[in-house]
């Protein structure tokens, strides 16, 4: 698997396109200020309505019309950032698919994903019975703290990343090896 | 009838918005103006001291204390952008079904606390690397967009937002809630922008 992985991020990294964006310094900053300003756009939003759920923020608005209403801002925000997300891997395919920080966020990822499906589907069949309540249900709760906390560690990874503490380049513990994907001898900046 | 309901300002009707508006027109002054090296000049040693402080040594020392306290500067100023979009949207005509003064007073209450993480951890994460950001020009477009940035909130929206807004140009309504993303987008950007220079 960790082979194939590599072999699909090698082909990547021979791309021109990801030369290109990897060397221009304002195109590659360009990209990476978009992906990081869409924050205040997407988990900016995401998390008002998670502090709702809670009951920490805005008590007097309405939880599900919040939810509702801020559904479309918020989910053009992720958009921006998936896309920018997907070319800041593409520009640096090999460093990233061997990042411990990477894998945890992208196993993330799907776990917020996965929170946010089931988050939204028991929000929509309760919705008529605590609409106007300070605090959501307690099912809902522990969904937004899943939210607030898994997002934060996301953002924590992706700070990461940038850090070379666990690059495959250097020495490492076997098990931080087999959790990079490292493969001898086969890495690349 | 009650003095003090009838007692006018001696600078006008609006009187934060104009001590404001002199404070910036000072800032600005005070930038293009060549007292602006000297204090520059005179405010090294402070800078040399904060690297010295026990948040500089940590933020040096270890890497991954600098980079939490920067994942939580991000969270923060990811939270306090949600609050003015989201506030300064409803002001827009956007979510016009949610009621306008729970949201601009709830979102005021979320961009405070979110502003107070965003200074603390950034005195942080300025402690670490005082000396190099004193000599990043966009370090110091940063401090003075922060600075017209809380000054706009507190001094100039805020006492408009307070006002029953029936009453209010919906133009200048419209054009405080433009002015405050703009404003706050710059913050943010040149913010972004130290970290690449």
């Amino acid at each position: 698997m960790n082979q194939l992985i590599f072999d699909i991020a090698a082909w990547l990294d021979d791309t021109a396109w990801s030369t290109a964006i990897h060397e221009s310094y304002y195109l590659y900053n360009w990209i990476e200020a978009t992906h990081v300003l869409t924050l205040m756009l997407s988990l900016g939003i995401l998390f008002l309505i998670d502090m709702r759920m809670l009951g920490w923020a805005l008590p007097n608005v309405s939880a599900t019309r919040l939810a509702e209403r801020l559904n479309t801002p918020m989910l053009i925000g992720f958009v921006v950032m998936f896309i920018t997300g997907i070319l800041l891997f593409y520009a640096v395919p090999v460093r990233s698919s061997q990042s411990l920080w990477f894998r945890i966020k992208m196993v993330l990822l799907v776990v917020c994903a996965i929170n946010a499906y089931l988050f939204h589907r028991r929000m929509t069949q309760s919705m008529s019975t605590w609409e106007n309540a300070p605090r959501a249900p307690s099912e809902l709760r522990k969904g937004a703290l899943i939210s607030l906390g898994f997002w934060t560690v996301i953002v924590l990874c992706g700070r990461f990343i940038a850090y070379d503490w666990y690059d495959c380049e250097y020495p490492q513990p076997d098990m931080v090896r087999a959790l990079a994907g490292c493969i001898d001898g086969q890495t690349r900046f | 009838m009650n003095s003090a309901t009838t007692r006018q300002s001696p600078i006008g009707p609006y009187p934060r918005a104009a001590i404001a508006t002199g404070l910036l027109v000072l800032l600005l002054a005070f930038s293009f103006s060549g007292m602006r090296a000297e204090v520059w000049t005179a405010l090294l040693p402070f800078f040399e001291w904060m690297e010295t402080t026990w948040f500089g040594y940590v933020g040096k020392t270890w890497g991954g204390a600098f980079a939490t306290i920067q994942a939580g500067h991000l969270v923060s100023l990811g939270v306090l952008g949600g609050a003015v979009l989201f506030s300064d949207g409803r002001l827009l005509g956007l979510y016009s079904s949610l009621p306008l003064r729970d949201v601009i007073d709830g979102s005021h209450q979320v961009f405070k606390w979110a502003l107070a993480v965003v200074v603390f951890t950034g005195v942080f994460m300025v402690c670490g690397v005082a000396v190099k950001v004193y000599y990043l020009p966009v370090f110091w477009y940063k401090m003075l967009t922060l600075t017209v940035g809380v000054l706009f909130a507190f001094y100039v929206r805020k006492p408009l937002v307070d006002r029953d807004l029936s009453g209010v140009s919906p133009l200048v309504i419209k054009l405080t809630a433009i002015a405050s993303i703009m404003v706050w987008f710059t913050v943010a950007a040149t913010g972004r922008w130290i970290g690449f220079s």
